[in-house]
């Protein structure tokens, strides 16, 4: 067996400090259970603290996404940063050898990959950025549930 | 050196909780995390054997370099689909448009 | 090192991680909170990672941990988070027990041929371990993708200009109609309630109910 080094023998450490993380957080969940005083839990004091406020409704509530074609982006551009990781982390572009063929190759990714996400931000509705059309429909629900409860309280 | 069945093993427990996840979940979201899951066996397996295999190339590694970028595009698209699906459907319920056509 | 046997330690390290990566992926797929799975989703895929750096593929690794859990667990969290009705536990039932049961028969198929492809199959004896070659070159990787296949590269940014484009046309079509999740089930909460407004209303049905209560 042709044993070079081994590259989880460099990971070493970092498995030492994962450990210890771990070990970290099991003590101090431990110690402030150890140390804390153990008094009665009601709903007032397991509820989340806001201040001054009663929480009302669940926490999970539907947000406008318009915003989504953001992580899209994120997520594109991270494949490409993760290309251009590789080629940075090699020779390729200072050896005589290669640099003319791949030079051109990285442009024309580069562009093609700008080249699209110049065109997903010019074709973002502009409603999507101001936020208008949100605060509008946020506005008639409100004015809906105001009318709604009007007859409930017998005016 | 671990035995090259043991990450043959590993790949296919993968693939088989993946699998599962997929036939059994109704939820798109947990169907997608099946699937992806199931991508990381593969991807295992696959690199397990490029590395094993006695003549050396870079193949195996480029390959998954390829599939991590292919998976990346899709899950984005997967994940905009399954926007437009609840804003048909009103749900993320896989049989949903079965139940509808039922009624 | 002295005293420290690296093929020992190589098959333990492969046990904890294999182990964790496990019990990860059986969370991901059965915890009930989709939110929870999804975090749970990029635990395991960044302790895949582990399994390429035992594999002697250290670039591998840093996309798995940029790519999966950096982006898709990413879109993940945030698609779980735009849909609060996928947490709805009733997406998980079957209409009939029979469809269930038909589901539970082809993924186990599904698994037993994987299973007989990785168990069965001689891998074993047309790999053998004595030749394993290893290499860390990140050069000769970036040779293989960038010089002598760089048609795949071009490829993979059409495929992300294709995601693209099919996002953006997706997310344009029918844009108000998409706004009305706003003013569904949970959506009218994510308004704040003045102060004044709030005092006005709660005064309004405390009286409401005082009256309901005298009549």
């Amino acid at each position: 067996m042709m044993q070079t080094s081994r590259l989880f023998l460099d990971f070493i450490p970092v498995l030492v400090w994962a450990l210890l993380a771990v070990a970290l957080v099991i003590i101090m969940l431990l110690a402030s259970w150890v140390l804390r005083p153990h008094v009665l839990q009601n709903s007032e004091k397991t509820s989340s603290y806001e201040c001054g406020e009663e929480p009302v409704g669940p926490a999970r509530i539907s947000y406008p996404y318009n915003y989504f074609v953001y992580s899209v982006l994120f997520v594109v551009i991270d494949v490409m940063g993760a290309f251009l990781w590789l080629l940075s982390s090699s020779n390729l572009l200072w050896s005589n050898a290669t640099k003319y063929e791949v030079v051109w190759q990285v442009i024309v990714f580069i562009f093609i990959v700008m080249g699209g996400v110049g065109f997903v931000l010019k074709m973002i509705p502009r409603s999507f950025l101001d936020g208008k059309e949100t605060v509008d429909i946020y506005r008639r629900a409100k004015a809906e549930r105001e009318q709604k409860q009007y007859p409930a309280g017998g005016h | 050196m671990v035995p090259l069945s043991w990450y043959l093993v590993l790949a296919f427990m993968l693939i088989g909780l993946g699998g599962y996840g997929m036939m059994v979940k109704r939820n798109l979201i947990r169907i997608l995390i099946g699937a992806e899951i199931m991508g990381n066996g593969v991807m295992i397996a696959l690199v397990a054997i490029a590395l094993y295999s006695p003549v050396f190339s870079f193949t195996g590694q480029g390959l998954i370099i390829l599939v991590i970028s292919v998976a990346a595009a899709h899950t984005a698209l997967a994940m905009v689909l399954m926007l437009m699906y609840n804003r048909r459907y009103g749900s993320v319920d896989l049989g949903k448009p079965v139940e509808m056509e039922g009624q | 090192m002295q005293g420290f046997d690296p093929a020992l330690f190589e098959q333990l390290e492969f046990l904890l991680i294999a182990g964790i990566v496990l019990v990860l992926a059986y969370l991901a797929l059965e915890h009930k909170e989709i939110v929870y799975a999804a975090f749970f989703f990029g635990f395991m895929a960044s302790f895949v990672a582990g399994f390429f750096l035992l594999l002697e593929a250290p670039f591998i690794a840093g996309m798995q941990i940029a790519v999966y859990t950096g982006g898709i667990s990413t879109l993940i969290i945030f698609a779980s988070l735009l849909l609060p009705r996928a947490q709805d536990s009733t997406l998980e039932t079957f209409a009939t027990p029979r469809a269930r049961q038909i589901s539970l028969v082809v993924a186990v198929v599904v698994t037993v041929m994987t299973g007989f492809l990785a168990v069965i199959f001689p891998w074993a004896e047309s790999f053998s371990e004595a030749f394993v070659s290893i290499s860390q070159d990140l050069n000769g990787l970036a040779h293989w993708l960038w010089f002598e296949n760089g048609i795949y590269v071009q490829m993979i940014a059409l495929i992300m200009i294709t995601a693209l484009v099919g996002a953006i046309t997706l997310l344009r079509m029918d844009k108000a109609e998409q706004l009305s999740s706003i003013t569904g089930v949970f959506g009218v909460e994510a308004e704040p309630k003045t102060t004044e407004e709030a005092t006005i209303n709660d005064d309004e049905h405390a009286a409401d109910d005082s009256t309901g209560v005298d009549e």
